[in-house]
């Protein structure tokens, strides 16, 4: 079965629920990208600017010290260390550079955390192209070096201060302006979210990192790893790390995501273990809503992960059983930001603490020959200050 | 018949066009809405349509998404709504539609959502994010109800999609004037000229433009090209700033326009 179908759909999830005015933007997105990604031309382009630019591969990190913690071998995907500290540049680049190739003079962009804001305001600036950024009030505030950073490297910030003022409203935002500005602008959505193509392409952007993933651990250790491991907020590292291993039945997927205060709380945003099904931001997938259909506002300590919607190849996934998806809360999280920080001297992104708490939190689930890997999606330093004001240290 | 098919047919006797007038329920209160409903049409609204707020309206401007907010605070759910539409249906002779977005309709239940709407008298909806292809199953449940599921139309739909939309529409066609979301705009495009004269003249059913219209002055341009203009934003504000008076005054110089006595 090709995922997605024709029709953009994995299962009953994912197609295109987006405005009409949108439709033609979407289908002519749908051809430029069926075409430039096959081009040769663009796929040298593309591997020259991921291996001398952003500096991939990344490495497949044995966590000695970490994996004594754990009682198995774990690996660490360090996506941290690629250009601008995450894995966001992946997908970037190649949308930014595809957008040039299909004659956009204009890139805008949602951003939750700031890290997807920056890696598009980094590429925009490559390219240079005009970048536009919306996010919300609440994440301006929370990562201000992130939106100083956007503006130095050229990128006006938009602050969204319309409904939760997070994530959400900020993907509104975006749309919006691309809904009245479309015919010279590409939107550069972060996550696999989104009408038909998005999640497609967001995927194969970053399946860069599964596939790196595969090489370097059959080089290693002769053998496919048990478990993969990764955050869910949207879904992109997660998606990028499985997606190239989905016909290894063997090889088990977890994806964790922000439980907040609490799955039993209204303040999380664990999407798929605790939403229902139905359609946002142009995509039929699981959302966190109430009995009326009216969208929840989430929490997270988190803002990458502060999300009520997910990628619908996630939810198909959870529908067919190939992923389990669980959730680590803001205290499993801050655990794992401090543990793996002490153990190996790698800050994790908040994001990414997810992951690391829940197999500290789950460690005994593992088998002493099991062999883990997990995605570090991002790097800390951008949450040390918002960590220490939470610990009251500063 | 549908009372949307009455509408127009009578107008078009007449030689009127048709003021579609948009409301979020809930604005200023659930009583409200049904009050400003019912001067509305004594003012010169032909058909109403109803806004279920909801909570991330892509397709709206400032003025419905603040809108949508304070009547979502004020407790607008879609049952209270369905309960305007029953007032409704005791209190005008006017069509009235629904406008939603596609979860709340299918959070609802798609087959209850339908029902209800047949029961409280609604004889159309509208949802702006539930394109041709993926609207099979609501439109199938509103079909045995006798409720009409208007499709949208922008200056940007090729022709040949224009024409397999056109061919599965009833009531009317809804054709966006212009890019980007709801709310008040000073012109219009060539693009949406070429566009309207085309989809006018393959469509079999009535034509009505929405999207950035807010005076007599635009109406009359678009009048002979047409035959209804929606308007919404530019009414709704007018609730939000309290200025009601000022609501009729538009509502009936916008009629006049379209009635073509000047």
């Amino acid at each position: 079965m090709k995922l997605p179908d024709r029709y953009g759909k994995y299962g009953v999830f994912g197609g295109r629920f987006a405005p009409e005015t949108l439709i033609p933007a979407l289908e002519e997105l749908e051809r430029g990208y069926k075409s430039i990604s096959k081009d040769k031309s663009f796929r040298e382009e593309l591997s020259y600017l991921l291996s001398e630019y952003a500096g991939r591969p990344t490495p497949l990190y044995l966590a000695e010290n970490f994996s004594k913690v754990i009682g198995c071998k774990v690996y660490l995907k360090r996506e941290d260390l690629a250009f601008t500290g995450a894995h966001k540049i992946n997908n970037t680049l190649g949308q930014v550079l595809l957008a040039k190739k299909m004659g956009k003079k204009r890139i805008i962009a949602e951003t939750g955390a700031g890290q997807h804001g920056v890696a598009t305001a980094t590429a925009s600036a490559l390219f240079g192209m005009e970048c536009c950024v919306y996010m919300g009030e609440v994440d301006c505030e929370r990562q201000k070096l992130n939106v100083y950073r956007m503006k130095l490297l050229g990128s006006d910030v938009i602050s969204v201060k319309s409904g939760s003022r997070t994530l959400k409203d900020a993907i509104n935002e975006a749309m919006r302006d691309w809904i009245a500005n479309f015919a010279y602008t590409h939107y550069v959505i972060g996550s696999v979210v989104g009408p038909h193509p998005y999640p497609q392409i967001v995927r194969d952007f970053q399946s860069v990192i599964g596939v790196e993933t595969k090489r370097q651990i059959l080089k290693k250790e002769k053998r496919l790893p048990d478990y993969l491991i990764a955050c869910v907020g949207g879904g992109s590292n997660s998606i990028g790390l499985f997606y190239p291993f989905y016909k290894n039945k063997g090889v088990r997927f977890i994806g964790v995501e922000a439980g907040g205060k609490g799955i039993n709380t209204s303040k999380n945003a664990a999407t798929l273990c605790r939403g229902d099904k139905g359609a946002l931001h142009g995509s039929f997938s699981y959302i966190l809503q109430d009995r009326y259909g009216q969208i929840n506002q989430t929490h997270s300590v988190s803002a990458g992960l502060d999300y009520p919607g997910v990628g619908p190849e996630h939810a198909f996934y959870k529908e067919t059983g190939r992923a389990e998806y669980t959730y680590a809360t803001d205290n499993d999280a801050l655990d794992g930001f401090h543990i793996l920080s002490e153990t190996e001297g790698i800050i994790p992104a908040l994001e990414s603490a997810h992951a690391i708490g829940w197999v500290i939190k789950n460690r005994k689930q593992f088998k002493k020959d099991d062999i883990v890997v997990v995605c570090l999606s991002g790097r800390g330093d951008k949450d040390v200050a918002e960590v220490a004001s939470i610990e009251g240290v500063l | 018949m549908n009372k949307i098919d009455e509408k127009f047919k009578k107008l078009k006797g007449k030689g009127e066009k048709a003021l579609i007038a948009y409301f979020t329920a809930g604005l200023p209160s659930t009583k409200g809405t049904v009050e400003i409903i019912r001067k509305a049409e004594k003012s010169g609204v032909d058909i109403v349509e109803i806004g279920i707020p909801f909570s991330d309206p892509i397709a709206d401007g400032p003025i419905i998404q603040y809108a949508s907010h304070i009547s979502l605070e004020k407790g607008t759910n879609t049952d209270t709504v369905f309960e305007i539409c029953r007032e409704l249906g005791k209190s005008i002779n006017i069509p009235y539609l629904l406008m939603t977005y596609y979860n709340p309709v299918y959070r609802y239940g798609i087959e209850k959502f339908s029902k209800r709407c047949a029961q409280t008298g609604v004889s159309g909806i509208i949802i702006p994010d539930l394109p041709f292809e993926e609207s099979k199953d609501v439109r199938e449940a509103l079909k045995k109800q006798n409720v009409y599921l208007i499709n949208l139309l922008t200056p940007f739909t090729p022709e040949k999609r224009a024409k397999k939309i056109i061919k599965a529409s009833s009531g009317f066609i809804y054709f966006i004037t212009s890019a980007g979301v709801t709310g008040p705009r000073e012109k219009f495009s060539k693009e949406m000229w070429d566009k309207l004269k085309i989809v006018q003249e393959i469509s079999s059913i009535p034509v009505a433009s929405g999207f950035g219209i807010s005076d007599a002055e635009q109406v009359k341009r678009l009048r002979e090209y047409v035959d209804g203009v929606i308007i919404g934003s530019f009414f709704v504000k007018k609730i939000i700033d309290g200025k009601i008076e000022e609501l009729w005054k538009e509502i009936r110089e916008i009629k006049k326009a379209l009635v073509g006595e000047n």
